[in-house]
């Protein structure tokens, strides 16, 4: 009775709603800029403790990417490691359950 | 989720990784203790932890015009429960506060509480509560996965409120003030992340049942009839 993909249509669906709300939303709000959440909130805090947002110095050195390719490189790279391991061990149960079906 | 580097007073910053610490020990103990009893459960944790570090690295745009990243954290919470997730979020935490500057080592402690701690928290609460009823497996692991994503970033909101009360109304709303920027844009976000974990929850029971048996993540029954269905 209970179709087998159902599952993955509605995760196609979710992820298309998901895309056509980013269409919808980019379209009509003309200024928004698609900053990060953080960046928001820190500039809440400035706003709310009425301090400019270069007083907050790092309490603890901390490295910067000097620029956004950079940045988006290294998340990349984050993607990259977890993507590796996913796939790593889909292909060794793949691979288990190949030389030993499951009953 | 991250709160940026310099944003918390040292107190609160002191004050949130004396909460992480013990639960980090835990989760390492259990670490240990799990993956001494089951070597099969170490590609389990590869999946779990792996998504953690792919959803976490995405920045997706929502609805209210800006940007925020999933977390990913609900099949580990599933998997291994919350102590061992906050481990793999400590991780993920540190990456990107030593090279990508989301977050920082004093915040550390405040970010772990709220991805790794509270969110993952909240998501076993639901599992909890639903394992063993008649609720549908998938139905269970999409709410798991939605309840640790949201509840991580009205964590951030609540660590963010208690620092910087507001000077009229107080926490209740600066809490409101924060909420509005994290939580609804992280509403969509965290429904695509719940969908998406829950398909990936699928390709595990059909490849790799028998170890969510063994680890008894699901009772068998369920487990057995969702591998019927598909």
């Amino acid at each position: 009775m209970a179709f087998r993909y159902r599952l993955e249509i509605l995760a196609i669906i979710a992820v298309l709603g998901f895309c056509a709300l980013f269409l919808y939303t980019s379209s009509i709000m003309t200024d928004a800029e698609f900053a990060g959440a953080d960046t928001l909130g820190s500039s809440k805090v400035a706003e709310i403790t009425g301090k400019a947002e270069e007083e907050f110095q790092p309490l603890v050195w901390q490295w910067a990417p000097p620029s956004g390719e950079i940045e988006a490189g290294i998340f990349a790279l984050q993607a990259a490691i977890g993507g590796i391991m996913v796939g790593w061990v889909f292909g060794y149960w793949k691979g288990q359950k190949k030389r030993e079906p499951i009953k | 989720m991250h709160i940026m580097e310099g944003f918390l007073p040292l107190y609160w910053a002191v004050f949130w990784w004396i909460i992480a610490l013990p639960c980090l020990v835990f989760g390492i103990y259990q670490l240990k203790k799990v993956l001494e009893a089951d070597r099969e459960a170490l590609p389990l944790l590869g999946v779990t932890g792996g998504f953690i570090f792919i959803l976490s690295s995405l920045k997706l745009p929502s609805v209210t015009g800006s940007c925020s990243h999933p977390t990913g954290t609900g099949l580990s919470t599933i998997c291994f429960g919350p102590w061992i997730t906050s481990v793999i979020c400590a991780i993920v935490l540190l990456f990107q506060s030593l090279f990508l500057a989301h977050g920082g080592l004093s915040v550390l402690g405040a970010n772990i509480v709220s991805m790794g701690i509270v969110g993952p928290l909240a998501g076993y609460g639901v599992y909890r509560a639903l394992r063993d009823s008649r609720v549908n497996m998938y139905l269970t692991v999409f709410l798991v996965c939605a309840f640790a994503d949201l509840f991580t970033y009205f964590t951030t909101s609540l660590e963010l409120a208690l620092a910087y009360p507001a000077e009229v109304g107080g926490i209740a709303s600066s809490f409101i003030l924060f909420m509005s920027i994290f939580a609804i844009t992280q509403i969509p976000l965290a429904i695509v992340e719940a969908v998406v974990l829950t398909l990936v929850f699928k390709y595990i029971v059909q490849l790799k049942p028998d170890i969510l048996l063994r680890l008894k993540i699901f009772p068998e029954q369920k487990i057995i009839a969702a591998r019927s269905e598909s």
